[in-house]
């Protein structure tokens, strides 16, 4: 079909807004048309963050000569002509929004060369306008280079991150459209580097491979739900491997990527009681259904759909996901703290009036001599002075004790460090492999050694010396991804104090002996800041005497 | 089932097989004790399917029989009653005991719905005296890591080859090997990873009775049979590949210091005390003496705010001054299991692994990660 321009009642109904919020909502766009456009190689390029430049080349369709300056007028798209095609969306876009968002923020470049085209053509915008345009040979496909995202609002290129965070997201978006179309070859360049390869050859487990390493790629579990309506397809995670962060659950819904609550809640229900709270599975599935059955047209993004029956999506998600885990070997569950009761009324919550946020040099804070008394379901220290009874989170209030060793440690340059025996190796996603080459140096001073050992493939060879248990590798990649956002280099050395504290604090669930209770007691006493811990939640709560002979009925 | 049997077998017996009850359980007969005649003998068994310990008393059998009982109860009467005979007799699943002036009865579920124990037949099939096992087991279970999160490494290799058999356990940090040999050769070179809590209990109920123990394979290599006189145990084997850890073990060394065991030990403790509130770091300091004269070891420990240790001992220095620095409780627990007299301990770099090995024998070698310190 050629590019033809919608009629005004079809724009009326899509949802309209903000396209290009970033680079990466570029690099979404141009690999969308891509993919629309047939291709089975697309290599994307970024420099400076995406700002300097950002560019798509592919093998495609192209675009007809014809067509080609149309393709950058407003609702212009070769992908539908009418209202009623807006219920049965089948490709990536529909909007004919793109080139032209694009080329209000940028400038841009295209080569094409379409099916059956005689020559390929050359086209250059600046605001919007054809600056030049010229015959240029091709094989078929399409580039399209952006030059100087936002040169002309300042303001907008205040408002993006730093360029680490602007490429982490980037190599996220490619990462996941390489996982949502397996037999599409996906090159990404940032800055001249390689990021991402992947082989193209229609295997999910290979870019899984290529994205998430080798060592979780043999470990997923493939879901073949192709029978089901809707049908469900790709890989998860067994309950033995799991991440400390939501960013491994990708969905697409007829292969398009998406981040939608029903989804995310079906997965992460799937594995409810199969892996420890605060952990998430690895996920990338996709969901196949009618299009008369979702409206992609919620979000100007269009990164959202709508499932007009999303009870039945989430049911068939979570069944498909709960019975492959079921039908897998049994894990090893590592035992999962009891729920802590709901605290009654009686009880004030010592944290409660001031939750204060962490602070670098806090105000100290008295905390009273403490007795202790035993322990409560493994996870509780109970205690008591004159004033009462104390009950005291013994994780919570481990991790505030370590959390101000590290960072007084740190600001003393003097980190404990202990060498590993054998390194171990870790695998980063690409988003990670960002974090790490340009805030490496950060966790240099927390006591990790790091070495490259060949594409996003690292061995660890030294950690801080409290750490020394759990998994190491996924500690150093819960880290990366918990400095991946911008922030203050102060905030940020705090995130990777807590990291590490919660890491190696004891945890709910480990008895401890009266010693160890003792000493953990001794030393939250000497904290800075003993009633709270790094994340602001109270590490101990109080039961008054008078409390307790109120009742007790023994006073009024 | 009717048979009697003395107090003190009964007790000795449900001692040894209580270790394989299983504490926390979904599966609630795995907390109680199989009883079973079996010929003119009593078998007491329990598992908690990841080892099961079977043991087997004397006993005058009238009738035979078996049934599982809670096994705490029964351990618990069982320890309060005198030394003297006690007569057993089950009525459907209840279990009657009587013995002196007590009597008891105890409901019990059916035998036949106890986990089976894994009968270990086929595969490699040797013999051990008792002692190398015992040493060899303690000089290595306790490097084993003691969580979970890489599985083969919470177990102890025991590599079989002819009549030698290497122990060796890591966690990470550190490596400790043990070489001795076994009293039958084995037929084919073999290597099993025993879970290290399974060894340590192992070790525990070896008595004076047992001068040597069977150890059998099966085929599959999933499960492994020790046989004392009187007391079986099964274990799962940890499936996986054990690091290669030959490769860890440094070749050369630069310094090499031999010291005293007994003095070494004390000083570390003497640091740890100050080592106590960080990761427990001591610093150790050698120094070769002039010209053919004993060198020293300084052995070091600060704490913020509360002070410093520094120790000193003799030491014989072979090589070039040298600092380095470890978790205090690493290079206690190695000294803690080595009977020799002197310790030598190798060191390239400062932040390279350190070797502690006995002086006399050289069927043991300890490698310790150091900790990187500014000195
Ligand atoms: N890489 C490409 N290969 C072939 N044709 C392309 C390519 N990129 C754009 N086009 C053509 O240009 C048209 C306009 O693209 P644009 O991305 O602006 O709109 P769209 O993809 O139709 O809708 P949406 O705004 O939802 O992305 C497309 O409909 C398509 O015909
Ligand atoms: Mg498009």
């Amino acid at each position: 079909m050629s590019i033809r321009l919608l009629t005004p009642d079809v724009v009326s109904k899509i949802a309209a807004g903000e396209v290009v919020e970033r680079p990466a909502s570029i690099v979404k766009e141009l690999m969308e048309n891509s993919l629309d456009a047939g291709a089975t190689q697309v290599t994307i390029e970024s420099q400076g963050g995406g700002i300097n430049l950002i560019r798509v080349a592919d093998n495609g369709s192209g675009i007809p000569a014809s067509d080609l300056e149309l393709a950058f007028r407003r609702h212009a798209t070769s992908k539908i002509s009418n209202s009623a095609d807006l219920e049965k969306i089948s490709t990536l876009g529909f909007r004919g929004e793109a080139l032209p968002s694009i080329a209000a923020v940028a400038d841009i470049e295209v080569i094409t060369q379409s099916t059956g085209g005689i020559t390929g053509s050359y086209l250059q915008l600046r605001n919007s306008t054809v600056v030049k345009r010229e015959r240029r040979s091709r094989p078929r496909g399409t580039t399209i280079t952006v030059h100087q995202l936002f040169r002309h609002f300042p303001a907008r290129l205040k408002f993006l991150k730093s360029l680490t965070t602007e490429n982490s997201h980037v190599a996220n978006l490619v990462s996941q459209y390489a996982l949502s179309y397996p037999e599409v070859k996906f090159k990404l360049y940032i800055d001249g580097r390689q990021a991402i390869n992947t082989p193209g050859n229609g295997k999910l487990r290979d870019v899984v491979a290529e994205v998430y390493g080798l060592e979780t790629a043999q470990q997923m579990l493939a879901v073949d739900g192709a029978r089901e309506i809707p049908s469900i397809t790709g890989l998860v995670s067994p309950a033995s491997l799991c991440r400390s962060s939501r960013g491994y659950l990708s969905f697409f819904v007829n292969r398009r990527w998406v981040r939608n609550s029903t989804l995310f809640r079906a997965a992460e229900d799937a594995y409810q009681r199969l892996i420890m709270t605060g952990k998430h599975p690895i996920v990338v599935l996709d969901v196949s259904l009618p299009p008369q059955e979702i409206d992609i047209n919620v979000h100007p993004t269009k990164t959202d759909v709508k499932f007009r029956s999303s009870q039945i999506v989430y049911a068939t998600v979570a069944k498909s996901i709960r019975n492959r885990l079921v039908s897998a070997p049994l894990p090893r569950v590592e035992p999962i703290a009891p729920q802590a009761p709901p605290p009654a009324m009686l009880w004030t919550r010592q944290g409660d009036e001031a939750p204060q946020p962490p602070t670098f040099r806090p105000e100290p804070i008295n905390m009273p001599i403490l007795r202790v008394v035993g322990q409560l379901a493994s996870s509780y220290i109970l205690a008591e002075d004159p004033t009462g009874l104390f009950l005291i989170d013994q994780h919570a209030a481990h991790e505030r004790i370590l959390f101000e060793k590290i960072l007084a440690q740190r600001s003393q340059q003097n980190v404990e460090i202990q060498g590993l025996l054998e390194p171990i190796n870790i695998d980063l996603s690409p988003k990670q492999d960002e974090v790490l080459k340009t805030r490496g140096e950060l966790l240099n001073g927390f006591g990790f050694n790091i070495e490259p050992f060949g594409g996003r493939t690292y061995l660890l060879r030294a950690v801080p010396a409290m750490m020394k248990s759990g998994d190491l590798a996924e500690a150093v990649r819960t880290l990366l991804d918990s400095i991946a956002i911008d922030e203050e280099p102060l905030r940020r050395e705090e995130k990777i104090a807590q990291s590490l504290a919660c890491h190696s604090a004891v945890k709910a669930g480990d008895s401890l002996t009266g010693e160890e209770m003792r000493e953990l007691i001794r030393q939250l006493e000497q904290a800075a800041q003993p009633k709270t811990c790094p994340h602001g939640r109270p590490t101990m709560i109080h039961l008054s005497a008078q409390q307790l002979e109120k009742e007790f009925g023994r006073i009024r | 089932m009717k048979l009697s049997c003395l107090q003190e077998n009964l007790k000795n017996a449900l001692s040894i097989v209580s270790r394989a009850v299983a504490t926390r359980s979904t599966l609630p007969i795995t907390q109680n004790v199989l009883i079973a005649t079996d010929g003119s003998r009593l078998k007491l068994a329990a598992t908690n399917l990841e080892i099961a310990i079977s043991c087997w008393i004397g006993a005058k059998v009238e009738k035979e029989g078996a049934i599982t009982v809670p096994a705490r109860l029964l351990t618990d009467y069982t320890s309060l009653l005198p030394n003297e005979k006690i007569d057993i007799n089950l009525t459907k699943n209840t279990l009657h005991l009587k013995c002196a002036r007590s009597e008891t009865s105890i409901n019990g579920l059916d035998a036949a719905d106890f986990p089976p124990i894994p009968e270990v037949t086929d595969g490699i099939n040797t013999k051990i005296e008792r002692e190398a096992l015992r040493d060899g087991i303690n000089q290595v279970s306790f490097a084993a890591a003691t969580e979970e999160s890489r599985p083969v490494l919470t177990g102890v290799q025991l590599e079989f080859d002819g009549d030698k058999l290497i122990l060796a356990a890591a966690d990470g940090f550190r490596l400790a090997v043990h070489y001795t040999s076994v009293l039958t050769p084995v037929s084919a070179k073999t290597a099993i990873i025993v879970p290290a809590k399974a060894l340590v209990e192992l070790s525990r109920f070896l008595s004076d009775q047992d001068e040597s123990v069977e150890i059998i394979v099966n085929q599959q290599k999933s499960q492994a049979l020790f046989r004392l006189k009187n007391v079986e145990m099964v274990s799962q084997l940890i499936q996986g590949v054990f690091p290669n850890y030959s490769q860890l073990i440094p070749q050369k060394y630069a310094t090499r210091a031999v010291v005293d065991l007994t003095q070494f030990l004390q000083a570390i403790k003497m640091a740890s005390i100050f080592a106590r509130d960080g990761s427990g770091i001591v610093r150790m300091e050698m120094t070769p003496g002039p010209e053919m004269t004993a060198g020293k070891m300084n052995i070091s420990a600060r704490a913020e705010e509360i002070g410093e240790n520094i120790g000193e001992v003799d030491a014989l220095i072979d090589g070039e001054p040298a600092k380095i620095a470890f978790n205090a409780k690493y290079v206690s627990d190695v000294l803690g299991v080595i009977k020799q007299k002197q310790v030598a301990l190798e060191t390239t770099t400062s932040s390279s692994p350190g070797v502690i090995r006995p002086i006399g024998v050289s069927n043991y070698v300890h490698v310790v990660m150091p900790m990187f310190v500014q000195w």
